[in-house]
This record gives C-alpha cells, sequence and structure tokens, in this order.
C-alpha cells in the first residue's frame, strides 16, 4: 500500500504569548524567529501511516507545501520517524494560502507522485485550523474521504478505520483511494525516533519540486470566494480594585460584587 | 627446642605422609582458586576501557579509610562493628597462617621468642575470638532480628557463616587440644585455647583421646579452610578479595555519571550487552555482598517502586555468571525490566550507601540509553519532554511562558543585548519557565545584585543545557543541545557562571569540559555563601524560623557540596537549623532527579510526597532548599499534604534577611 502523508509546518503552538504576533501585511501570523514545528495532528498522522507501515510494510511518502529552506526541519524529522521519502513543494508563499489554495496544490502533487492509495492529514492544522484540506483534496482526486480517524487496519480487503465521534467511535470501511482526516488519541501518539534512523534521515531522499511543475486542476478557482480580511490577537485585560471601609462594609461590598458579576 | 625461648611445635601429632597430603589439598583448593577467578577475569575483560587505576595515592587512601577503617561500614553502627571484628579477626588469621608457613616451609625462625607470645598467641586468639563474635552477631542479625535488609541471601548467607564458625571452632578446639597434649608451658599465652586446655584436663581426657580428636579436628579444620578458599570466587565471599580492589577502583569524581559517547565510533548505543558496559561496571557485579544497603537507601524503592538498585546488580551478575558475560537476552528491559530502569531518580543514595562502592547509576543510565536511543521507547511523559527538548530546547511542554517573563519588573544585563558583565547568570527552564520558582530568580538576582555583583542573562538565547535528556538515556539529543549551549557560551566569550540550577551545575562543570566547554561554575548558594562570609552580604533582618534544609541531591551526592548551602543559613539571624531524618550523604531524594519530574510516580507512594512527611516529622517551619526541581516537588509534596511547612530557596530566605521585597 501506498500512503501519503501530508505535513504542515507552523509556528509552535505552545509559543509564549508575548512572541505572537500578526503581520498586519499578510494578515498572518509572523514566522521569522519563532520556532516551526510538524503541526500537533499532522504527527498522528504520520504516526498512523508508521504503523501501517511496521504492520504490513505500506510505503510511506510525506509531502509538504512551504518555504523549502524553512521546512528542512520538519522533513527530517518525519523522515527519522520513518517515512521512507519526502516532497517537499517549495513555495515561498505557502504561509499565505488558503487551506482551499493549498488542498489544490497537495492535489497537484499528489496527482504527479502518481500511486496513492491512502492520504493522510491532520484534522485540523495547528494554526487556522480551517479543516478543509482532507474533503477538498479528497474532491479533487475523487477519492472517499473519512474525517477524524484515529486508526486504520488494514486487512486483505479494504482497510477499515476507526471515526471518533463524541462518546464513543464509527467504523467505517473505505475503499481505495481515500483522504482521511486524523484526530489524536492514546494509539496514535507520535513516536520518538531512534538515533539510528535520525543519522540514516540524512540519506534519504528528498525531492523538491516547484508548484509550477504542477498541473492543477482547472475547474475553479480555489482562492475565490474567501478572503481574510483581518486577525486581531485578543487581549486580556485584568482590573484590580480595593474595597475600602470598615471590614462588615467590605463584605458586604464584596459579596454584591460578586452578585453583579453573577458569581453568587 | 631450646625450652626457654617461647615457640610451640609445628604439625604436632600429623604424621609426615600427612603433611604431604595437606600440601597437595592446599594445591588443589588454591587451583580451583585460581580457576574461579580466571573465569570471573575472562567476563570482565570484555567489558569496555576506563581508566581507573592512577592516581594511587588518593586511591590508597581510600582503601585505607574504607577497607582498613571500615569508614563506610560504619555508616551503620551495629553491623559495621561487627564486620570490623570478623575482618580483622580474619586478617589477623591469615597472617598468623602465612607466619606458619614462613617458619614451617621456607624454614625461617620467626615463629618465636615474644613474637611468637604477643602476636601468634595472644594477639591471633583475641582476634580469632573477635571474629567468632562477629560470625554469631551476623547470624543474630540475621535469623533472630531478621533484619529486613538481608533477606536475599538469606540461605547461602546460613552456609558460609555456619562455613565460618565452624573453621574458627574446630581452630580453637585444635589449638586446645594441642596444648593439652604436648602440655606447652606457654599455653596461658592463648587464653582461649588454654581454656579448652583446661576443660579437656577437667572431663579427664586420655592423652590417647587428645590426640585422636586432635587429630580429626585437625583435619576438619584444614579441609574446611581449604573448601572454603575454593568456594570464595564461586560465592559473595568474593568480596574478601574483591571489595578492596574496588574501593581503590572507585570513582574519584564526576560521581554517577555516564560515560560521554562517541557517536562516530559506536555502533550500538546504551547497554544491550555485557561488552557494552565498562570493566569496571562488569568487576562492580561480582563485587556485591547482597547487603541491601543501597535498596534500603533507595526512595523508588522505599516508596514501593519495582526498582531495587540491589536486585539490578545481582539480576546483572547472575546473568553474567549463567551466560559467561558472551551473550544472552539483552540487558535493558531484559535481565532487568525496563519499569524499573525508568524509576531510578539519578539521585545516587545507592551509591553513598554501598560500602564496596559498586556504580548502580551509570549501568542503570546505559541500560536506559539503549531503551531510548535504539528502541525509542520511553515512558510518555518522558518522551514529551523529549519531543520539546528537540523542538523548543526545553523540556516543559506547555509551559507558554517567555524565558524572561521573571525579569519583569527588575533590571538585569542582557548579554545578548550587548550589555557584558563579569558573571552570566545560567538561568535554567527549571527556573524560568515555572512561576513558582520566579520568585527565587529575583530575589537571587536582588541579593546579587545588593553585595556588587556585576552579572548578565541569556535571555532568549539560553537553552536547556540537556541535562534531562542525558538522564533519560538520550545522549545524542544531550549531545547535540550541549553543543548548542557550548557554542552559544563561546559565542560570548562567557568566563564565569553562577547557577540556581544543580542540574546545569553538574552538567557545566563535569560534562561539557569533556566537550571541550571549560568555565569556572559555582552553585548560587556556594557564591551567596561567600559572599555573606566575606561580608559583602550581611544579613541582619531576623528570619525567627526552624528551617530545614532539603540536599538536592545534584549539589549534594555528586558534587558533595553538603555545607554551602547550610552556611547561608547559619548568617541568617534568627534561623533555627534542624536536620531531616534523611540529610546529607543520607539525603532523600525529591524525586525529581534522573528525568523523573516528567513521570506520573503512580506506583506507591509518591517520592515528593515521602519527603514532605519526612520535612514535617523534622518540626522545620520552612524547608530551605537551592534547586528549582526541589521547590516545584516540595511544593506539590506541602499542598497535597495540606500542611503549614513552606518551602523556599536558600536566596529568598537571604533575600528577605537583607530587606529585600516579599
Ligand atoms: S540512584 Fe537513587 S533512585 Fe536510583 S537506584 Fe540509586 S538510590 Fe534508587
Ligand atoms: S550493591 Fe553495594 S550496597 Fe547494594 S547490596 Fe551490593 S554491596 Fe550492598
Amino acid at each position: 500500500m501506498d500512503v501519503v502523508v501530508c505535513l504542515k509546518q507552523v509556528v509552535d503552538p505552545e509559543l509564549p504569548v508575548r512572541d505572537f504576533a500578526v503581520d498586519p501585511g499578510t494578515q498572518r501570523q509572523v514566522r521569522e524567529g519563532r520556532p516551526l514545528v510538524i503541526s500537533t495532528y499532522d504527527e498522528n498522522a504520520l504516526e498512523v501511516a508508521l504503523q501501517l507501515k511496521d504492520a504490513s510494510g505500506a510505503k510511506v511518502k510525506v509531502l509538504t507545501l512551504g518555504p523549502a529552506a524553512a521546512v528542512s526541519e520538519a522533513i527530517r524529522l518525519a523522515l527519522a520517524m520513518g517515512a521512507d521519502e519526502a516532497i517537499v513543494v517549495d513555495d515561498p508563499r505557502a504561509p499565505e494560502l488558503s487551506g482551499a489554495e493549498k488542498a489544490c496544490t497537495l492535489a497537484a502533487a499528489i496527482r504527479r507522485i502518481g500511486s496513492a492509495d491512502l492520504i493522510l492529514t491532520g484534522c485540523e492544522s495547528a494554526d487556522w485550523a480551517e479543516r478543509v484540506v482532507a474533503p477538498l483534496l479528497a474532491e479533487d482526486l475523487g477519492a472517499a474521504c473519512v474525517t477524524f480517524v484515529s486508526r486504520v487496519e488494514a486487512g486483505d480487503g479494504a482497510p477499515v478505520v476507526r471515526r471518533l465521534v463524541e462518546d464513543g467511535y464509527h467504523l467505517v470501511e473505505v475503499r481505495l483511494p481515500a483522504v482521511l482526516s486524523v484526530t489524536s488519541d492514546e494509539s496514535n501518539r507520535p513516536r520518538l525516533p531512534k538515533v539510528k534512523d535520525i543519522m540514516a534521515a540524512k540519506r534519504k531522499p528528498v525531492q523538491t519540486w516547484s508548484p509550477a511543475d504542477l498541473t492543477r486542476s482547472s475547474a475553479r478557482d480555489p482562492g475565490a470566494g474567501v478572503e481574510v480580511r483581518g486577525v486581531v490577537v485578543p487581549e486580556r485585560t485584568s482590573r484590580c480594585e480595593f474595597l475600602t471601609g470598615e471590614p462588615a462594609e467590605q463584605v458586604t461590598a464584596l459579596a454584591q460584587r460578586l452578585r453583579d458579576q453573577k458569581l453568587l | 627446642m631450646d625450652p626457654l625461648v617461647p615457640t610451640r611445635e609445628i604439625y604436632w601429632n600429623i604424621p609426615a605422609f600427612g603433611v604431604v597430603i595437606m600440601y597437595l589439598l592446599a594445591a588443589a583448593s588454591v587451583a580451583v582458586f585460581g580457576h574461579g577467578v580466571y573465569q570471573h577475569f575472562r567476563m570482565w575483560r570484555r567489558g569496555q576501557p576506563v581508566d581507573r587505576l592512577t592516581p594511587i595515592w588518593p586511591r590508597l587512601r581510600s582503601v585505607l579509610l574504607h577497607v582498613a577503617a571500615h569508614g563506610r561500614l560504619l555508616a551503620e553502627r551495629v553491623p559495621g562493628i561487627y564486620h570490623l571484628a570478623l575482618f580483622w579477626g580474619f586478617a589477623f588469621l591469615l597472617v598468623g597462617t602465612m607466619v606458619v608457613f614462613v617458619q614451617a616451609d621456607l624454614r625461617l625462625p620467626i615463629m618465636r621468642g615474644s613474637f611468637y607470645l604477643y602476636f601468634q598467641s595472644l594477639a591471633l586468639d583475641l582476634m580469632g575470638a573477635a571474629a567468632t563474635a562477629g560470625v554469631a552477631a551476623a547470624m543474630v542479625m540475621r535469623y533472630v532480628f531478621k533484619s529486613p535488609r538481608l533477606r536475599r541471601g538469606i540461605l547461602s548467607d546460613g552456609v558460609i557463616l555456619w562455613f565460618l564458625g565452624a573453621i574458627l571452632l574446630t581452630g580453637f578446639l585444635v589449638e586446645g587440644l594441642r596444648i593439652a597434649g604436648t602440655r606447652d608451658p606457654w599455653g596461658p599465652w592463648s587464653p582461649v585455647g588454654y581454656q579448652i586446655s583446661v576443660l579437656s584436663g577437667v572431663v579427664e581426657m586420655s592423652s590417647t583421646a587428645i590426640r585422636g580428636s586432635h587429630a580429626v579436628l585437625w583435619w576438619v579444620h584444614f579441609v574446611l579452610s581449604m573448601v572454603f578458599v575454593a568456594y570464595i570466587p564461586r560465592s559473595k565471599l568474593f568480596h574478601l578479595l574483591l571489595a578492596p580492589v574496588n574501593v581503590y577502583l572507585r570513582p574519584l569524581s564526576d560521581v554517577g555519571s555516564p560515560r560521554l559517547v562517541d557517536f562516530e565510533k559506536v555502533e550500538r548505543f546504551g547497554a544491550f550487552a555485557f561488552s557494552e558496559l565498562t570493566w569496571k561496571d562488569l568487576f562492580d557485579l561480582d563485587v556485591c555482598t547482597e547487603c541491601g544497603r543501597c535498596t534500603a537507601a533507595c526512595p523508588a524503592n522505599t516508596t514501593g517502586k519495582l526498582l531495587s538498585p540491589m536486585e539490578v546488580v545481582l539480576d546483572l551478575r547472575d546473568e553474567m555468571a549463567r551466560t559467561g558475560g558472551v551473550s544472552g537476552p539483552v540487558l535493558a528491559g531484559g535481565v532487568v525490566q525496563a519499569e524499573a530502569l525508568w524509576g531510578c531518580t539519578t539521585c545516587l543514595a545507592c551509591m553513598e550507601a554501598c560500602p564496596v562502592f559498586i556504580e548502580h547509576v551509570p549501568k542503570i543510565v546505559e541500560m536506559r540509553r539503549y531503551l531510548a536511543m535504539e528502541e525509542a521507547v520511553v515512558p510518555d511523559l518522558m518522551g514529551e519532554a523529549l519531543r520539546s527538548l528537540e523542538a523548543r530546547g526545553h523540556p516543559f511542554r506547555g509551559a507558554g511562558i517567555a524565558r524572561t517573563a521573571w525579569t519583569a519588573g527588575i533590571d538585569v544585563k542582557s548579554l545578548p543585548r550587548g550589555e557584558a558583565a563579569e558573571w552570566l547568570l545560567w538561568v535554567g527552564c527549571a527556573a524560568a519557565l515555572n512561576e513558582r520558582n520566579h520568585s527565587t530568580l529575583r530575589a537571587l538576582v536582588r541579593v546579587l545584585h545588593a553585595a556588587g555583583v556585576d552579572l548578565a542573562i541569556l535571555g532568549d538565547e539560553e537553552t536547556c543545557t540537556g541535562d534531562p535528556a542525558r538522564a533519560m538515556g538520550n545522549e545524542y539529543l544531550f549531545q547535540t543541545l550541549a553543543r548548542q549551549t557550548i557554542e552559544t557560551l563561546d559565542r560570548y566569550a562567557v568566563k564565569k557562571i553562577v547557577t540556581a540550577c544543580p542540574h546545569c551545575y553538574n552538567t557545566f562543570k563535569h560534562t561539557y569540559p569533556q566537550m571541550g566547554g571549560r568555565y569556572e561554575v559555582w552553585h548560587h548558594a556556594q557564591l551567596l555563601a561567600h559572599l555573606v562570609e566575606t561580608g559583602r552580604i550581611a544579613p541582619t533582618e531576623p528570619m525567627d524560623s526552624i528551617v530545614a534544609f532539603h540536599d538536592p541531591c545534584y549539589l549534594g551526592r555528586h558534587n558533595g557540596e553538603y555545607a554551602a548551602p547550610r552556611r547561608v543559613l547559619r548568617a541568617i539571624p534568627g534561623v533555627r537549623a534542624v536536620e531531616m531524618s534523611r540529610c546529607r550523604e543520607n539525603g532523600f531524594c525529591c524525586g525529581a532527579g534522573g528525568g523523573l519530574y516528567w513521570s506520573e510516580d503512580r506506583t506507591g507512594q509518591r517520592i515528593n510526597h515521602a519527603r514532605t512527611d519526612q520535612a514535617v516529622a523534622s518540626g522545620a517551619q520552612i524547608v530551605a532548599t537551592a534547586c528549582p526541581f526541589c521547590m516545584l516537588m516540595i511544593e506539590d509534596g506541602v499542598a497535597a499534604r495540606e500542611t503549614v511547612v513552606r518551602p523556599l530557596d536558600v536566596a529568598e530566605l537571604l533575600d528577605r534577611s537583607i530587606g529585600g521585597s516579599r
């Protein structure tokens, strides 16, 4: 089985609040000088793919879209964890693209890869959380689509996937090719790379493609219809008030304040 | 024989052919003994090289202190004293036997005159009696008091003790019968033997009976002794021979640290097989006396975890004996269970307690390395800490605060801002990224500024020294982080470092020099003590509190620094110092070392809760410490136990006493 995992590199979601900033020109998060990591659920998607590799010898390729210089760390980690091969679509504009535009480029890249039975993505990215890439990819590729998948069991027949829902899960049989968006559970906690694999990862093949080399489906303009008008960092304010008077008065005042706030 | 010169007849009542048989038996026994030693020697030789032979003098001093004077053994009074009696008793008897050999075989007449009377008769008899008392005490300890730490070898110990007892007893009987049989005029110089000869007179033994029983007992004594010698390398008795050597080979500094891995050279990381431990590690295994002191001191074991440092050593030892140290199952996770390996806080309590200086921790870490680097299987929380270290240069997943958040409201120089200073204040992730420790850092800076110390920080350019990765067995990640840190420090030409974290301190002091990073490093407690003692800080405001100091393992046992923080406390007026039941060399870990800050500590009692109970029991109002990890653990313990004991860093206490803000 050939598995392609789409990985997105994002600014570390655990960044101190102080370092979070929005570029007013692009309306995107400032990336310069911030640590970049693989988006959280994408790591779970990679883990699911690697478990398929361990269980049934699937071949795992990781695909990422971004400025090639910046994504090398993420690619190296993915290869060290056990992916066989990596493809980088080198697009310096990638961080500014919408989910739909990205899906269009990724679909073109997957078509160029040729064989892809399963395409895995994280169920949402750690920065924009649009959740559109998986369904749009499926549409573009004419593949089946299951979202919020936590496990995949590939037997002799069609794979059976576990789709998490509130208070339980669905077991769904999918025909291939299929696009699965992956969420996390205790079974797909991303593995640590072995040191030997970290060293070997340096020798694994990484292809870099230019978006110009890809043939996008021309049915429609993926960028149309959605435009980001503004992004703001929520402001957190705190206020401190000293109650004056005798203790008894203070207590009454305090009780009143709490009642006003509907806390009492 | 001149009747006026005191001596005795050797081989009285033993015919010449008996002497020949005796020598044949002795030769056989020595051969069997030698073969046994050689078998072990072959196993030790499979280990990796490590230099432990020099320097000679400090090592010999150690042998004097801990073998001849029983330094560490006496840490437990009663067993220490009876072992001392056993040790010196048998040492004298061995010398006595050599004297006989010199006289009888080398034909050098030394066994005569006052030497004969004072040494060969009186002293040997008394030392024999001491040894007998020692054997008896050892038996009482095991079979009457049933000392819990001595359960492991309870049967084989019995065999050994009865053996020793029988050898001593038959020795005395043979002596007594000889004195009676030869009517030895110097007999009273051997008080025990003489009493036996008197007794033989009381029961009116005929001279034939004396001769007969003497002959039988002489052979029994001799054969027992020879079997004993042959048995030595095949039992824990081997420590008779190996323990003094192991004391000589002890680590002299950087105790308990694992080796630096050369990733260019090594093919497999960590201890899969015996050949991946050092020869000293393998030698260690055969030295163990099964005394159980290490396990009794171990905070993991005493709070109900699977880990027992003694079992780690003995399981490895037995496996090495079974396989000849050649192949066999994987050590890490096979011979020693992974759960046990991950339970170790690397606190060194075991190593400090071990009377024969066995090094448990380097072996444990070496086995962790196999799990962490070859199998990449580590406990979940540790795995997350490792991933965070890799991605963000600190192990605190989800910290979400800036490294410089603690500086809000105080003015600290910063090297990246181009402000040079004499000292670098190395903050450490545990302090910078956990709000509880911010007040420690602020207090420290206030005190240092008050003393006129010129310092700067690295701010956002500081990254983890790598200590947690190293303790968790991921040496590769450790070295990556360490190289990065050394590069940063060298970029700013840092020469003097003061740090508020004992883990960082230990890494700078011992590990970085091996990687080319050499700096003058002080732990903040040391610098504070120095400033107080040189009068640059004058604590004046009285604290009026009962304070117990909790020794951080990486300041105390790892670096031998017990005094400095106590000196700081003593300088604060109104502080009444008390000690917890376990303190200083015998201090009890907070539970965070060895990367176990990132563990759930679910089995048995939590280590930090146990430590908090000890603090409460000491009657202290304040637990002072000098480590950001200890601080977090004790805060957690105090909250869980709902006690009024408050943990404070020595810097915070000193700050209050010089009138710093609360
Ligand atoms: S270092 Fe501490 S926790 Fe580890 S085995 Fe020794 S005593 Fe136990
Ligand atoms: S390792 Fe040391 S302390 Fe532990 S049982 Fe063996 S000899 Fe005793």
